[in-house]
């Protein structure tokens, strides 16, 4: 449905992509990840054709997207970063008028606002402004907009930002439900474990190309790492072949089996172990992934993301 | 003819400026509150100039409608930079309706409110301060589609030039006050210093006033104002070439909510 191939932007001369290669087929869920700056978003305009690429092609459905942006226009459902509500418009003012917008009658744009409001769980909230209606409940109606068009291929850029629990429970619902309708959904995100729970493919942007791609499974069993840390009182003791950071004491080389490295750390040990306050393990996941391919620390960025 | 998509975004623009018309309201009762103050002058002043049975409307309802139609053009600016605020902009653009879409849509229901407001302003002041077109109305109806019309493009081109709302905003407002005040529009041209008078023809403000002043107070037809809606014709085209030569669909606007 989607296939992208040596995509090249610069901004100045400042490279962002620098070939990127994707496909997404019909009912496929792709996760897009990368830090902050990787050219996700850039990606993501490039193909609904709010940016230009320096180089390489986009095709739609077979259709030349970068040629012909409004004949694919039609096919696309966005959901861009940022929110995009018309906060003095009604909820259902929002959602009928954008299905007007992708060329719906009347009777179908009525049909298909009540319809995915009930999606959505944003039925009651029809009559309510924009303005009106609390932040997840916007982030919801913001999804809502990208698909009321039943669109072939959904982009949702980073959808569930400062969406509470169950906002997110239901946009990821909705997606699910996309792709199980043979929609092809490239979906961004600082979460990680949201492409897990979607049983996603993964595609990591890092260095301006897509570096590594595969199943969340796949993905684990390569790149995953598991790692182990002891937390004392007071200064870390000294221990050969683990590295002491403050009150942290972690192993100097990846492990492969956390818990017995743990095991044999306080063995070693001996009495100090009484200023032992805990011991955190991690298993092998996308996050521990993601941080062994790209070397960045992931939830910094997510907490910047989160900060701005 | 308008196009389906321009019609869906014509909706949107619609809803937009009715879900909050303090604005509209504001630049159809302000001349109407201010009209009373001016009239008895621009009687005089009337008199002056050999109209001895004209009623100070005829000079003061044409103006103020002229002047606040100037002021009204904030409205596309407002229309426009709001989108970016909202970050409903590129939602737009990624829709399948094309730029020329997306501004005509945007532009229509303000082309529409500003013939409302001319007829509004028109209908109150021949009802309540001796506003008096003794010529054709229809002449009339052309002159303010024209001059609407003529507005519209000078309100793109200033979303084209502006980075800022702000900006825009500014610059629309002194540029209206000026030229609305160069034309005539608050008190005759003849009445103007000599440089103002020099310079009134390249306001298209004069040149609206001028052709309803013809209306109202010559009893001028059509073929009488030709020249002066010719004028206004060529103020449009040359304000749209300039928006369509800058405007830029994916150019970074900053708004305000």
């Amino acid at each position: 449905m989607l296939r992208v191939a040596g995509v090249t932007k610069a901004y100045g001369e400042h490279p962002v992509l620098r070939g990127v290669d994707l496909d997404v087929a019909a009912g496929q869920i792709l996760g897009l990840v990368g830090a902050n700056g990787a050219g996700k978003t850039t990606l993501i305009s490039i193909i609904t054709g709010l940016r230009r690429c320096d180089g390489g092609s986009v095709a739609v459905g077979g259709v030349d997207a970068l040629d012909h942006p409004k004949r694919v226009a039609g096919s696309l459902g966005l959901a861009p970063q940022e929110l995009g509500i018309y906060p003095t418009l009604t909820a259902r003012e929002n959602l009928y008028d954008f299905a007007r917008l992708a060329g719906m009658s009347r009777w179908a744009a009525r049909t298909r606002t009540a319809d995915v409001a009930d999606l959505l769980d944003l039925t009651e909230q029809l009559g309510l402004r924009g303005d009106q209606l609390s932040g997840g409940q916007k982030r919801r109606l913001h999804t809502a907009m990208a698909i009321l068009h039943r669109p072939r291929l959904l982009l949702l850029d980073e959808p569930t930002v400062g969406a509470d629990v169950t906002s997110r429970a239901g946009i990821l619902e909705i997606v699910r439900a996309m792709a199980a309708a043979d929609t092809a959904v490239l979906y961004t995100t600082h979460y990680l474990t949201e492409l897990e729970q979607l049983d996603a493919e993964i595609a990591v942007l890092d260095g301006g190309v897509v570096a590594v791609r595969g199943s969340c499974r796949e993905v684990i069993l390569r790149w995953g790492t598991a790692s182990v840390a002891l937390r004392f009182s007071g200064p870390a003791p000294e221990l050969a072949g683990w590295t002491a950071d403050g009150s942290r004491l972690a192993p100097s080389q990846p492990v492969a089996d956390p818990g017995a490295a743990a095991a044999a750390a306080l063995v070693a040990l001996g009495p100090q172990v009484t200023r032992l306050v805990g011991v955190d393990v991690t298993r092998p996941s996308l996050e521990s992934a993601y941080l062994a391919i790209t070397g960045r620390a992931f939830s910094e960025e997510a907490e910047s993301d989160l900060a701005a | 003819m308008i196009s389906p998509r321009s019609l869906a975004v014509s909706r949107i623009s619609g809803r937009l400026l009715l879900s909050d018309p303090a604005p509209m309201i504001v630049t159809i009762a302000m001349p109407l509150i201010l009209a009373p103050f001016l009239v008895p002058a621009a009687r005089a002043q009337l008199q002056l100039a050999g109209y001895a049975t004209a009623g100070g409307g005829d000079q003061v309802i044409p103006g103020l409608a002229v002047l606040f139609a100037f002021l009204s053009t904030q409205l596309v600016g407002t229309l426009f930079f709001r989108e970016h605020a909202w970050g409903t902009w590129d939602r737009l653009r990624a829709s399948p309706a094309s730029t020329a879409d997306i501004v005509v849509g945007k532009v229509a229901p303000l082309y529409l409110a500003q013939l409302a407001q001319f007829g509004v302003l028109l209908t109150v002041g021949a009802l309540l301060f001796g506003f008096r077109p003794d010529g054709s109305v229809a002449a009339l109806a052309v002159v303010a589609a024209v001059f609407a019309a003529m507005l519209v493009a000078y309100a793109v081109m200033l979303v084209a030039l502006c980075p800022t709302m702000d900006m825009a905003l500014v610059l629309g407002n002194l540029g209206g006050m000026v030229m609305a005040g160069l034309g005539g529009a608050l008190a005759p041209v003849s009445s103007l210093p000599q440089w103002a008078q020099a310079v009134a023809h390249i306001s298209p403000a004069y040149w609206a006033l001028d052709a309803m002043r013809s209306i109202t107070l010559d009893h001028a037809g059509l073929p009488g104002v030709a020249g002066p809606v010719g004028i206004l014709l060529l103020f449009g085209v040359g304000f749209g070439v300039v928006a369509a030569w800058r405007f830029r669909p994916a150019a970074v606007k900053i708004g305000t909510t």
